[in-house]
């Protein structure tokens, strides 16, 4: 057993097994400058003990630890993302409501203003005829669809005719059916969007609907409740193809 | 030199894993948040105090924290139990390490050398002893910082040591007894420069 420091530091430590701490001990005995070492360690580890600082954590470290603790057992947060997400979504609904309520608005001016032309210009009707199978080919090679042309005598609303028109920027299937001494024109073009809608313009009733791919504007003088019925039998003839 | 009883001076931490807390297959998170709080938050001072003598920086210090009391909760399984304050202390080196790592990618090119950190001789000289040892101390390695700090102030034995630095128990003795020597050179140094 030679004098070494790193015993002497284990020894001081209380860290030797009992075989080793006997031979230490043993060495110490007998050796002045080794006892003088053990005394000298022993006297740095109390002075390291008493001038280190220790540092304490702060209060809000504690309150800062828990806090984040707390958040980390509650899960991910989600919400946010989801009001972020929520958010985001309301507001480009808002735009795109916005947007489409504007095109809606020009769409029914310019329905409007069709019918009111083709009234006044005499242009009612380009294909005069009561039979849908005479109509709906006479829209082939007018239009880039074939609109589906429906027979309501038997609901009170004969079938007039058909021309074609030009409204919200493309080229669509004008059906006219009669009601009384009343027209009713019929504005259907291809969409993917859906809902519908009923208002007053100009002393005009205008009704929109959206079925089978297409959208549907009915416009006319006779009562609304009249145009509410004539837009049911439309949608009630569709819905018996189906 | 002075000998004040170490009782006063350091908190004992001694026991202060609870047998009696039964953390085990715990699944509520409100529970096993109940748990890991009674279990970790009485070694707060002592992360605290491995964490500040690593990293050397107070607020750096409690960043690391505040990210090893994070981690041991994410990885609370991991502790089967044995020692509290020594699993704690294993997450925080661990993360100071990670720590260092990011901040010497961050500083890029300029490692953080330890020996730049040390204090100047002629700096220190018209400082007390405790400022004396403190920067003694922060001037070596971390290697031997840690070790000191886990054995001097931790007061922990040998086994947890080199549980915690993942050394072999003999890498302990030899390396703390290398540290102490270290120390005491350059305390006696400063205190010659006086």
């Amino acid at each position: 057993m030679t004098c070494s420091r790193q015993w002497i530091d284990a020894y001081v430590d209380d860290e030797l097994d009992p075989s080793t701490r006997w031979q230490v001990e043993q060495h110490l005995a007998g050796c002045e400058s080794c006892a003088a070492l053990r005394a000298e360690i022993a006297a740095r580890h109390e002075q390291f003990r008493t001038l280190a600082p220790y540092y304490r954590a702060p209060e809000r470290l504690r309150q800062s630890v828990q806090a984040g603790l707390r958040a980390e057992a509650a899960g991910p947060r989600r919400w946010p993302w989801l009001a972020v997400a929520a958010t985001v979504l309301l507001a480009a609904g808002l735009v795109w409501g916005v947007r489409r309520g504007r095109e809606r608005e020009l769409l029914a001016q310019e329905i409007v203003a069709s019918h009111v032309r083709s009234t006044i210009g005499g242009r009612l009707i380009d294909v005069p005829s009561s039979d849908r199978h005479t109509v709906r080919p006479w829209f082939n090679g007018k239009l880039d669809f074939s609109p589906e042309v429906k027979d309501l005598a038997a609901e009170g609303f004969p079938l007039a005719g058909g021309r074609v028109d030009y409204v919200g920027g493309r080229t669509v299937a004008v059906l006219v059916y009669r009601r009384g001494n009343h027209n009713i024109d019929l504005f259907l073009w291809p969409s993917d969007t859906g809902g519908g809608s009923e208002s007053q313009r100009n002393g005009f009733t205008i009704v929109h609907w959206t079925e089978g791919g297409m959208s549907a504007w009915a416009i006319s003088d006779v009562a609304r409740e009249e145009l509410l019925r004539f837009r049911d039998a439309q949608m009630a003839d569709f819905s018996k193809k189906q | 030199m002075q000998t004040a009883g170490t009782g006063a001076v350091f908190p004992g931490i001694f026991g202060a894993a609870a047998k009696s807390i039964e953390w085990r297959g715990l699944i509520d998170p409100q529970a096993r948040l109940k748990a890991f709080e009674a279990l970790m938050l009485p070694h707060l001072d002592a992360a605290h105090n491995l964490a500040r003598w690593l990293a050397r920086s107070a607020p750096d210090a409690e960043d690391i924290v505040q990210e090893s009391y994070l981690r041991a909760f994410r990885f609370f399984d991991g502790y089967h139990g044995g020692d509290s304050r020594s699993w704690l202390l294993t997450v925080v080196r661990n993360t100071f390490l990670t720590w260092r790592k990011r901040e010497e990618r961050r500083l890029s090119d300029v490692p953080l050398d330890e020996e730049k950190h040390g204090i100047a001789p002629a700096a220190a000289a018209s400082q007390g002893d405790t400022e004396t040892l403190r920067g003694c101390i922060d001037a070596l390695p971390p290697e031997f910082r840690e070790i000191l700090i886990l054995r001097e102030m931790e007061e922990l034995p040998y086994r947890e040591i080199a549980a915690i630095a993942s050394l072999p128990a003999g890498t302990v003795m030899s390396r703390l007894s290398r540290a102490r020597q270290r120390l005491e050179d350059c305390v006696r140094r400063k205190a010659a420069a006086r």
